[in-house]
């Protein structure tokens, strides 16, 4: 179905998908400023991506010819075909050909490049950090919200898949939730559920360093301790759990049924088989699936001190191999550390650390992919909440700074896609991978070039020209009977205050749900 | 891959208090893929060869093995935003200080000195802050060389300084009771600050007749009047552009020369572009936000500096003394690039453009011969997302090399 971005304007399109489509209809493109203008008027400015042309057949089948193809897999094809049926990449090359009856689309001008993956986000949510200490018990889908202009700004500059997790102001977080930047409910946008969970080796506001990994071990220790309770229940013959969970309005399920024998790397409690799942508290429930190693793990350090603590907390508990790090700039200092662990890491936007020289006062700045890249460690970048600097920006950054092309643009793609693992799906334009295309007026990480349109699934997103709110930030030009942008006028902000300073500048990154 | 760059090269000359820029007989060739003059000339396979801190040879040229070789050359990159001054520095006394010297509140050990030569900004100009309604002289510094005043200066009172919008009443309130801090003061509105410019003025032609109504600074006035001395004014909003150009105009009808007005941070420009060509006025434009929303309620539109480029307003752009590596002058480049501003122009509004605009275009600005011999050297083609400054020459000087460790 015809998904519709804007809540003022929930009109499904009634068009039919036609089979050989043009690119340009009149008729439709009445009906685009029609709900275009309402959308505008509605919601002062919001990009109305309700328009979907009718170009995009609904089920996600479309044909692209398109200038060049990136495949991000391999040399570049020069007038080059994708395919892509039912939302998948059914086949790509010069020669590829589609089903007969397909709609077929012509960019001889465009190129090609497969969707940007968001490692990690606390964006487009409501509010990223939850007050609670340990939460995973919470989920972000209860708090993402589908018409965040957030989600409108990925599209604009091409990111595709984005890891919606929960902030870094938490010991353990909520759980998280893979998304596409595109739907009108969190099931529409929904890539990966349960994405996984956050961890927090910086201490939460109002905690010391100490209190905070104190906080992290007791967590474990508090769910192992409650485990061996309940089997020494079940051995004792009593059946309180069952009666709690029944309370609380859990339901035995086929698979939660029964008991299973305790998986994983790390500590076993013995006889849990004799504890049917379904009776595990929900609160716990997550974190032994933590232990288990049956989820991945995105474990914050703020600061070099706290990777240190982050690795041994997921080691002692058996899920370093599902740990991902989320780094602050000045994290580059553990870098040994961290390569010993072998995990693999998301680097803060701050792509360029900054610090002084206490001696000389100097300032000394490091290139951070840098040094992870010549330590061999897997690192994926991260857009600013600044949107300017979004992936393309920090892989072309990466190459300003003497980094080879192929890695940066593997750390804005195919690597955030291994550690979502979602690397059969994202990442390349390939065979059998998703119909996610971008086409660009130009290289993609060129200042002059603008992602022109974008496809999610086979199914067309956005197009640049019928973007006004883009429109309006490029040329300040207002279309008609739009309400004034809101906070227009404010004097909130002058000159000569300037953002954020400081280095260890992750937490300001990841909590701002800005919006 | 390079890891770490330190920032040592650029301090070589710190220690070296000599009042010589450069030791006399040192030659330096560049070379490069291509050398943007800045005076419309680009030379493929190019060199630029300075000697005693000026450029002597501009020309076609292979390198040897051991020569410096980079992808580009552009002239030494010159920021009019620049504030690198003691937190302490505005005057007082009142809100009317055309007398004040920015020189003299300079910091010679900020660090942000060496964070602007390295990103290839060589020269600036460093301004009164805009709590004052006309705040005072700005200064055209060097970013490096000795750290003395003299050596540094380019051109001591390059510019009038002051503002219009709503920093200069910020904040303030009439003093009730005992006046306890600086802000107990007028004026408290826009209208206030606009009268203050306009009382400033006729005082001034007052008293350049009658010698008793002389107050400090009145004569700089006079000269900013008569167009000896640009006024740079702070306008963020198109309604602070537009008292500023009818100030220019009411006074052309009362002082012969007539204000030559440079708008600084003039996000909003682009909404009455003929304003400022009636006026002959420039324009610096701040640094850009991706979503246009800047001081002052001002609304930046991201193709603002190809807009006014187009109508023949001279643009400067500027970093306001950007801290990270993502908001420097060289990156503002790169999105006025994004906003469809020419590579000419962009290259003129970093360099040759701004030189003009406070007079010091016969030293600085491009690459000819006998200019200063202040170069950036750059990885790749400049003002692109993914190029960078590796490398700078000041005064002759090769103050940060390319070559990394060499």
């Amino acid at each position: 179905m015809t998904v519709n971005k804007n809540p003022h304007t929930n009109e499904r399109s009634d068009r039919e998908p036609s089979g050989a489509v043009t690119t340009s209809d009149s008729n439709v493109e009445s009906t685009k400023m029609k709900i275009l203008s309402r959308a505008l008027a509605l919601s002062s400015l919001a990009v109305s991506l309700a328009a979907l042309p009718a170009t995009a057949a609904e089920d996600g089948t479309v044909v692209l010819k398109v200038g060049k193809i990136i495949t991000n897999a391999g040399a570049p094809i020069e007038n080059g075909t994708i395919v892509i049926e039912n939302g998948r990449i059914t086949d790509i090359g010069p020669e590829a050909a589609g089903r007969w009856d397909a709609p077929v689309r012509e960019f001889p001008d465009l190129v090609a490049f497969p969707g940007f993956v968001e490692a990690i986000s606390n964006r487009g949510m409501d509010r990223p950090n939850e007050n609670v200490d340990v939460a995973p018990f919470l989920d972000v889908r209860d708090s993402i919200d589908p018409v965040n202009f957030y989600f409108e700004d990925c599209l604009r500059w091409g990111v595709t898949t984005v890891n919606v997790q929960h902030g870094s102001s938490c010991v353990i977080g909520a759980q998280g939730h893979v998304v596409k930047p595109f739907g009108m409910t969190v099931e529409q946008m929904s890539v990966r559920p349960r994405s996984g969970v956050v961890l927090s080796a910086s201490p939460k506001r109002g905690k010391a360093s100490a209190t905070q990994a104190q906080a992290l071990r007791r967590s474990f220790s508090g769910l192992r301790r409650y485990l061996e309770g309940l089997v020494q229940e079940k051995r004792d013959g009593l059946d309180f759990a069952t009666r709690e969970a029944r309370y609380q309005g859990r339901e035995p399920d086929e698979e939660t049924a029964r008991g299973r024998v305790m998986s994983g790397e790390g500590w076993k409690v013995d006889g849990l088989e004799l504890v049917p799942r379904w009776e595990i508290d929900e609160k716990q429930e997550p974190l032994l699936r933590l232990v288990e190693g049956k989820t991945p793990a995105y474990f914050y350090c703020g600061r070099p001190m706290d990777v240190r603590v982050a690795i041994e907390v997921a080691r002692d508990n058996g899920f370093l191999g599902r740990t991902t790090l989320v780094l602050s700039s000045d994290c580059w200092k553990a870098a040994d550390e961290i390569a010993a662990a072998g995990v693999a890491v998301i680097l803060s936007s701050t792509l360029v650390s900054i610090e002084r020289d206490p001696l000389t006062g100097e300032e000394i700045e490091t290139f951070v992919p840098g040094v992870f890249a010549d330590k061999g460690i897997d690192f994926a970048l991260r857009s600013a909440n600044d949107s300017t600097q979004s992936l393309w920006y920090q892989a072309a950054t990466c190459l300003g700074n003497g980094m080879e092309r192929d890695a940066a643009l593997a750390a804005v793609t195919t690597t955030p896609a291994k550690m979502l693992g979602l690397e059969s799906r994202v990442g390349t334009l390939e065979k059998g991978k998703d119909g996610n295309v971008l086409l660009y007026s130009g290289d993609p990480l060129s200042v002059t070039s603008f992602c022109e349109y974008v496809f999610i699934e086979g199914r067309q997103c956005y197009d640049r020209s019928t973007d006004t709110r883009n429109r309006h930030i490029e040329t300040g030009e207002t279309p008609e009977n739009t309400a004034p942008e809101e906070g227009a006028g404010e004097e909130d902000d002058l000159v000569g205050e300037e953002g954020d300073e400081g280095d260890g500048d992750g937490e300001e990154e990841e909590d701002g749900a800005k919006d | 891959m390079m890891i770490t760059i330190t920032t040592a090269a650029i301090c070589l000359l710190a220690g070296a208090d000599t009042e010589n820029a450069a030791p006399a007989g040192q030659n330096l060739a560049i070379f490069a893929d291509v050398v943007y003059t800045s005076t419309g000339e680009v030379i493929e396979g190019g060199m630029v060869r300075v000697r005693d801190g000026k450029i002597r040879v501009v020309s076609k040229g292979a390198p040897a093995e051991d020569d410096v070789h980079v992808a580009a050359v552009t002239a030494g990159m010159i920021d009019l935003s620049g504030r690198i001054l003691s937190s302490r520095a505005v005057e007082q006394s009142n809100e009317i200080t055309p007398h004040v010297r920015a020189t003299d509140a300079i910091d010679l050990f900020s660090v942000s000195w060496d964070r602007q030569l390295r990103s290839g900004v060589t020269c600036v100009m460093i301004s009164p802050p805009d709590d004052n309604v006309i705040g005072g002289l700005s200064a055209v510094v060097k970013t490096g060389g000795p750290r003395s005043l003299s050596a540094r200066t380019v051109k001591a009172d390059a510019a009038l300084r002051g503002a219009f919008g709503s920093q200069p009443s910020r904040r303030n309130h009439p003093a009730f009771g005992r006046p306890t801090d600086f802000f107990s003061r007028r004026p408290t509105t826009r209208m206030g600050v606009e009268w203050e410019w306009r009382k400033a003025m006729y005082d001034a032609i007052a008293a350049a007749s009658d010698e008793t109504r002389a107050f400090a600074g009145h004569e700089r006035l006079m000269q900013a009047m008569r167009g000896e001395l640009p006024v740079v004014a702070q306008a963020w909003a198109t309604q602070d552009i537009r008292t500023a150009v009818f100030l220019v105009e009411e006074m052309a009808g009362h002082v012969e020369g007539g204000i030559r007005l440079v708008i600084d941070a003039g996000a909003e420009a682009w909404k009455e572009p003929e304003l400022l060509v009636r006026s002959g006025s420039a324009v610096i434009l701040p640094p850009f936000d991706h979503d246009g929303r800047t001081s002052d309620g001002a609304f930046m539109a991201w193709n603002v500096a190809a807009l006014l480029a187009e109508k023949g307003v001279p643009i400067a752009l500027s970093s306001h003394d950007a801290r990270g590596a993502d908001d420097r002058l060289a990156v503002q480049g790169a999105w006025a690039r994004r906003g469809g501003l020419s590579f000419a122009d962009t290259l003129a509004a970093v360099t040759l453009t701004p030189a003009r605009m406070i007079g010091v275009d016969d030293r600085l600005g491009s690459i000819e011969v006998g200019k200063d011999g202040d170069l950036a050297l750059w990885n790749a083609t400049p003002f692109e997302a993914g190029s960078r400054v590796i490398g700078v020459v000041l005064d002759g000087e090769l103050v940060l090399d390319p070559r990394g460790g060499k």
